[in-house]
């Protein structure tokens, strides 16, 4: 018997060690990934089923779909017959959206096609939701109003309010036509 | 007339066993990561439908990432706790174990989130990725950040590093200073855990600026104050044998250095070729004279370069770092093995050794193994060190094919060293090499304290 009938791994040690971390790598990370999956699971099975009832997926979900949206108007019949019709103040209720912190909904007042205001009926609310929108509100109304659109830039630190936010206006710009 | 100076924990924390220290420095490790995910789970976004969920994971997946990140930075950022606790050699496998993961954990997190947006919008991946790196604040420069750091992680692959040269590495290493930074200011100004929530903002900033403080006196001011302090200078460079080159350096107050036989440091050369990279050399000779000694064998181009250094050259040096020291009460019946470069340190205790040896009835035995006799260094110096008492130097030469059996086998250490069981044992060479020793050592059933090694595989 010689050496030679040693067994392979013996023959390239430093080769081994490196396969022994590899697989202690891989195994790590599989453990990390584990640990994140079951902290979200658990996290998801304690949230309150009430809320879950509210819409199935998170950002921007849409939660008023069987509650029609509605338009009023202001402007009265009582406007007169005979005259051009003036532009009237019209006030939109977009539809509500979910966006995971609470329900975002919003009111615009139109002057013909022109978005003279635009008001929260709903921003997320409670602890620091409550400060977020408090400070994202005016802000995305200001940018509603300048840029006479939907299309507005996102409120740092109100991602999620800003995309309810534009999509709510959306959704009453879209009924402006009628 | 030797150093006494005991810088380090006692020497058990590197047998092999766990010492309290050691756990200690896990546990606070793990404390932390358990603390991110205390914060993550106090945020009050509901976990519900399948887009949130999968967008909490991809922000725990971020903030965990982020946090191995800062740990990577303060396992190499000299921190005396960990290098006491752990030891350098230690930390910078535990360096090399977690890159990989820190930054597929990063990966995972882009691609969770995006993947959990696009899901609650009913878009597309593509077009969801796009949006949030156009409209989320900060978005492009953690962009920028994640493609650094995958480039660094790509390049510490063992492939990589054997066709790269230790300064391109190291330069590529660097950029992770940039990364950190690019990231986190997509942390501050888009994380749901950070925006509007104070306190977690300034716990994170403050445990940020503590890494920071940490790397800046660990890596900048500590080593600046040792060369004032001690203004190293190369005095001698000597070409042991072809590929063997030892450098000599002296200073001034080198015993408060309190480096001992077995340590290492890590030297950076302050000529043209070494000014970019710091090297972890043993000292190769008992600190005994006013001077230090490295010896390096050719393995690369910058140790090559070093028979080329000028006396006077000024150096940088770190350290020292490593318990692989003959500590106050060592005992007097050892055994020391050698393999490849671990000759340096295991030359430094053998010499050690000798000069304390009168007073210890020493009984040492040191076995070196190489594959060919020109591999053996410092061989002239090792014999001269075996005419004196109480030290015996066998010369274990021949490949593994060549021989009958494998010489570092348990029945083969055992033959050479009958009583192995009753002494204290040395080893210090390649990792492979190390790892086969001490594994023989067990085998042997040499008790667990009395194993000594340092894995001299190191950045």
């Amino acid at each position: 018997m010689t050496a030679l009938a040693g067994p392979v791994r013996s023959r390239k040690p430093e080769e081994a060690a490196a396969r022994r971390a590899r697989a202690r790598r891989v195994v790590a990370f599989a453990g990390m990934l584990t640990t994140i999956g079951a902290l979200v699971g658990l996290r998801a099975s304690m949230t309150p089923a009430a809320t879950q009832a509210l819409g199935s997926s998170g950002l921007a979900a849409e939660a008023g779909t069987n509650q029609p949206t509605h338009t009023s108007s202001s402007a009265s019949k009582s406007s007169g017959a005979g005259n051009a019709p003036r532009p009237a103040n019209r006030v939109v209720v977009g539809k509500a959206y979910d966006v995971s912190y609470g329900i975002v909904q919003v009111k615009v007042t139109l002057k013909g096609s022109r978005i003279t205001d635009v008001a929260a009926v709903s921003l997320p609310q409670g602890g620091r939701s409550s400060d977020i929108s408090r400070y994202a509100g005016p802000e995305l109304r200001r940018e509603a109003l300048s840029k006479q659109g939907a299309h507005i830039d996102t409120v740092s630190g109100a991602s999620y309010t800003s995309a309810g936010y534009a999509m709510s206006l959306q959704s009453a710009l879209d009924k402006r036509g009628g | 007339m030797t150093m006494s100076t005991q810088r380090h924990a006692p020497l058990e924390l590197h047998t092999g066993g766990i010492a309290a220290s050691h756990v200690a420095v896990r546990l606070a490790l793990f404390a932390g990561a358990a603390s991110i995910v205390v914060m993550w789970w106090l945020d009050p976004t509901a976990v519900h439908g399948a887009g949130a969920a999968v967008t909490a994971a991809g922000r725990l997946a971020g903030l965990l990432g982020a946090y191995l990140v800062l740990v990577q930075l303060l396992l190499m950022g000299r921190l005396a706790w960990f290098e006491n606790a752990v030891g350098f050699d230690r930390l910078t496998a535990w360096h090399r174990g977690l890159g990989t993961n820190t930054v597929l954990l990063l990966v995972a997190h882009v691609l969770l989130v995006v993947e959990g947006y696009s899901l609650s919008d009913h878009h597309g991946v593509v077009s969801t990725g796009w949006r949030v790196l156009s409209t989320y604040p900060a978005m492009l420069k953690a962009t920028a950040g994640i493609v650094l750091f995958g480039l660094v992680a790509v390049t510490s692959a063992r492939a990589a590093r054997r066709r790269l040269s230790y300064e391109a590495w190291y330069a590529l290493h660097l950029t992770a200073y940039v990364a950190v930074a690019l990231a986190f200011s997509h942390q501050i100004a888009s994380g749901q855990d950070f925006v509007g929530h104070p306190v977690n903002r300034a716990l994170w900033w403050g445990l940020y600026l503590f890494v920071a403080a940490v790397l800046v006196r660990g890596r900048v001011v500590v080593p600046v104050r040792t060369w004032f302090r001690h203004r190293l200078l190369v005095d001698r460079v000597v070409v042991e044998s072809p590929g063997v080159v030892s450098v000599w350096v002296r200073g001034r107050r080198l015993n408060e250095l309190g480096a001992e036989a077995g340590q290492f440091l890590l030297w950076r050369f302050l000529a043209p070729g070494h000014l970019w990279s710091a090297h972890p050399y043993s000292l190769s000779a008992a600190p005994d004279h006013g001077r230090l000694r490295i010896t390096v064998k050719d393995a690369g181009d910058h140790s090559a370069a070093l028979a080329h250094l000028r006396p006077g050259t000024p150096v940088l040096a770190e350290g020292p770092f490593g318990h692989f020291t003959l500590g106050k009460s060592f005992g007097s019946r050892l055994l020391l093995i050698a393999g490849g470069s671990g000759i340096g340190p295991i030359r430094a205790l053998a010499e050690e050794l000798v000069l304390r040896g009168p007073q210890h009835h020493l009984d040492a035995v040191l076995l070196y193994r190489a594959g060919h006799a020109r591999d053996l260094a410092l061989r002239d110096e090792l014999d001269d060190l075996a005419q004196r008492a109480g030290l015996q130097v066998a010369y274990l030469v021949g490949h593994r094919s060549e021989l009958e059996r494998d010489p570092l086998s348990p029945d083969a250490i055992l033959d050479a060293v009958p009583d192995v069981r009753s002494r204290d044992v040395y080893v210090c060479g390649p990792a492979g090499m190390t790892h086969n020793v001490l594994r023989a050592m067990r085998e042997l059933r040499v008790p667990v304290r009395q194993l000594h090694s340092e894995d001299f595989e190191m950045a």
